[in-house]
């Protein structure tokens, strides 16, 4: 059974200062995975389509980092470790001019055990809002160590 | 681009997504660090990626997460639907200098909530499924 301080599940570890995002980033953002949907690049074509005006893709919520006291805080379980998978809730979308913060807790700690053996998974759930306080996303990132 | 969807009344489980085939570079990698904020390290050098205990330089696990949401945007394509969630699990590095296949299908419908249900994934040259995802997808009522 794996040993870890209870008090730690739903603790927020860390909160970020609002990050800007401008048409530019999304456009970068767009291009580093070849992606030309004009909702997402094209003022003209956006404004036609659902939101009303240009949004970010949805895996843009991705792109907001966790600060210096994220890696400090994941408990860690052993030597090694990886990015086993996230879950993306995507609730509303991104657009230039948001205003986005981050805040990090630990969702929940548990055992499997696989082929290779025991695993153990940290799953650490970001919450994203904008400057309207309104939740944009959730990314539960699963990261998994060997005891 | 992989083929549309129109509406959510014109789904069959079974569509597919895809497939799409795309090579990932390292050229590419270090875009897409440079887009999301993070470190290149692993993602663009094959030696700090061995380093690392890794086969080579490898695609972060947020772009794979990002390539299968554009598959779900091209599919979704002037339909008005939404991506509501996206789950990845990342089974094997996926290793740049490589030519990689997206694809999915629809699994599911729920008439009730107008969604669908979709399992995707990443493979290499030997068809071995190195990233694997569930998403689901919304779709607008018609308007009348």
């Amino acid at each position: 059974m794996v040993d870890y301080d209870p008090a730690l599940i739903g603790r927020v570890f860390e909160e970020t200062e609002p990050q800007a995002v401008s048409a530019e980033d999304i456009r970068k953002f767009c291009e580093s995975v070849g992606d030309s949907n004009p909702l997402f690049l094209d003022e003209a074509a956006a404004a036609a389509g659902p939101y009303g005006g240009i949004v970010a893709p949805p895996s843009f919520a991705v792109s907001f980092r966790n600060g210096r006291h994220f890696f400090t805080f994941v408990p860690r379980f052993g030597s090694t470790g990886f990015d086993a998978g996230k879950d993306v809730e995507f609730i509303a979308p991104i657009r230039p001019g948001d205003e986005v913060c981050l805040a990090s807790h630990v969702k929940e700690i548990y055992e499997k055990t696989g082929r290779s053996g025991p695993m153990v998974f940290v799953v650490i759930r970001s919450t994203l809002r904008n400057q309207k306080n309104e939740v944009v996303a959730h990314i539960d990132h699963r990261f998994m160590s060997k005891p | 681009m992989a083929d549309q969807v129109t509406d959510f009344e014109s789904l069959q489980i079974g569509d597919p997504l895809g497939p799409e085939h795309r090579f990932v570079g390292k050229q590419h990698t270090k875009l897409f660090c440079a887009a999301a904020h993070m470190d290149a390290g692993r993602f663009t050098d094959d030696e700090t990626a061995r380093a690392q205990g890794l086969p080579a330089a490898i695609l972060p696990g947020n772009m794979s997460l990002s390539l299968l949401t554009k598959l779900l945007t091209d599919w979704i394509g002037n339909s008005n639907a939404r991506v509501v969630r996206l789950g990845t699990t990342y089974r094997s590095p996926v290793v740049t200098e490589h030519t990689i296949t997206l694809q999915g299908f629809v699994t599911h419908t729920n008439s009730e909530e107008r969604t669908a249900e979709i399992d995707l994934w990443i493979e290499n040259e030997d068809a071995e499924r190195l990233v694997i995802g569930t998403a689901t997808v919304h779709f607008p009522a018609r308007v009348k």
